[in-house]
């Protein structure tokens, strides 16, 4: 009983005595309003996202010069037009959301063939070690779901029929947390209004002798090419792959269908089937 | 006195908290990178182990012994410590920009370090008497400190150093950290 009174008693003196320190204390700090100010319109879930630890220390930064903005901007905040109002007026800066809102696109249509049993780690990482992982494809998602872990809105999910990570365009923030995260280094930030997604990583500049790419991958036919109207394809003749002009691009989707192994996709179609 | 000086003494150099005892060993790799964070780091460990050392000294003596409940050390001084590191960080932020800003992050990163859980415990378990509890906080920060700037100058160094690809980054550190154990462990025989 006497346990019981004493830990209760702590625990309520401890909770007292912060409540007290907080009244006490001056709330306003000399050479931090505008911080705290900043800090305020700032989402608040700390996800490191920006580069800073936290989003104390980023609105710290962000006082000290509001150009930051520009180039590690917060991309929470990017999503969200009335935060970004606020944003705008704490910072005292006018912030063009649409030319720095990305999204993450994972460079891979899945389904690559699996060559040898690996009953290692469960992550990419540790797979990757073992021969440029257990796929046919050197550059094919593993689907181990590092990616995953390191999503702070939850956007990416692995596909089970394909065996591959997908990116929910309408959840990904474009932070970036995910790219560094894979080995295989197959998610891109591409902007916001992208239309058309390039689903394969192998790049004949990137050939390894004695692997091949898979067959679920860009072929190199250029029928894309012949199919785009609006020459809103652009050939890259070195690398033999297509890229897209998201300024010309009408999403007629005649690229998409002329496709023959399925690599392109509607952008906003590149979802979990799940 | 000698007593004293004993004490901080055996906290720093042959009980040292990092490479004797084996506590805190988390910000000895994740913070001994660079020579200026592990500097802030120690600095905030050695500063909130000597005002715990003190609140929970005082708990101990006036509330816990009285009582008999010493057989709660643990989940009291949890309590006390986060709340204590709390009030402090409260404090500094609202009085002192320029040292919140030089503390940083860690000031409430060690709220549940192990090493200032330590140095409570082991104040409460040998009975010290508060200066002996300060001595041996002093002792034990200032040893903590002494290590992580020693790793920290070494880490720095080997960024540089020609070492096999295997071994890059966290291998190579340990390997480190074992070489500093064992110079450490010549202090063994001094008092």
């Amino acid at each position: 009983m006497i346990t019981v009174l004493v830990l209760t008693g702590i625990g309520f003196a401890c909770a007292a005595i912060i409540y007290c320190v907080n009244i006490v204390l001056p709330h306003k700090v000399h050479g931090l309003e505008k911080t705290e100010e900043i800090a305020n319109t700032l989402p608040g879930m700390n996800c490191g996202a920006c580069g800073h630890p936290g989003c104390f220390a980023y609105a710290q930064a962000l006082a000290k010069s509001p150009d930051l903005i520009s180039q590690s901007p917060c991309t929470v905040v990017l999503q969200d037009a009335e935060g970004l109002e606020r944003l705008e007026k704490a910072l005292g800066v006018s912030i063009d959301a649409s030319q720095m809102s990305k999204r993450a696109l994972i460079h891979c249509n899945g389904n690559s063939e699996i060559v040898y049993d690996y009953s290692g780690i469960k992550t990419c990482k540790a797979a990757v070690q073992l021969l440029k992982g257990y796929r046919k494809c050197p550059y094919a998602c593993l689907g181990l779901g590092d990616c995953l872990e390191a999503c702070p809105q939850g956007a990416i999910s692995i596909d089970e029929e394909k065996q591959v990570a997908v990116v929910d365009v309408e959840k990904c923030t474009g932070c970036g947390l995910c790219v560094a995260e894979c080995p295989q280094k197959l998610i891109e930030l591409v902007p916001e209004g992208t239309k058309i997604a390039f689903l394969c990583s192998y790049k004949p500049l990137r050939d390894i002798p004695g692997r091949e790419k898979c067959d679920f991958g860009c072929i190199h036919c250029r029928k894309c090419y012949k199919a785009c109207e609006y020459e809103a394809v652009v050939w890259r003749k070195e690398e033999a792959i297509p890229e897209f002009d998201i300024e010309k691009c009408t999403l007629c989707n005649k690229c998409i269908d002329e496709c023959p192994n399925n690599t392109l996709a509607s952008f906003t179609r590149v979802k979990a089937a799940v | 006195m000698t007593n004293l000086i004993t004490i901080f003494l055996s906290m720093a150099l042959i009980n040292n908290f990092i490479l004797v005892r084996f506590l805190g060993l988390c910000p000895f790799f994740g913070v001994s990178k660079k020579l200026s964070n592990a500097l802030s780091m120690g600095v905030a460990v050695t500063l909130v182990m000597f005002i715990a050392t003190v609140a929970t000294w005082i708990i101990n003596r006036y509330i816990l012994i009285p009582f008999e409940v010493e057989y709660m050390h643990i989940v009291i001084y949890i309590l006390v410590i986060a709340s204590l590191v709390q009030i402090v960080e409260m404090a500094i932020k609202r009085t002192n920009l320029t040292l919140y800003n030089a503390l940083g992050i860690y000031l409430p990163l060690i709220t549940t370090n192990c090493a200032v859980l330590g140095i409570t415990l082991i104040n409460a378990t040998e009975a010290y008497s508060l200066s002996e509890s300060i001595a041996c906080s002093l002792g034990g920060g200032i040893g903590f400190t002494l290590v992580l700037i020693m790793m920290s100058g070494i880490r720095e160094k080997l960024e540089f150093a020609d070492s096999p690809r295997s071994m890059k980054g966290l291998p190579v550190a340990l390997l480190t950290a074992m070489l500093l154990g064992l110079t450490f462990l010549g202090f063994g025989g001094m008092i």
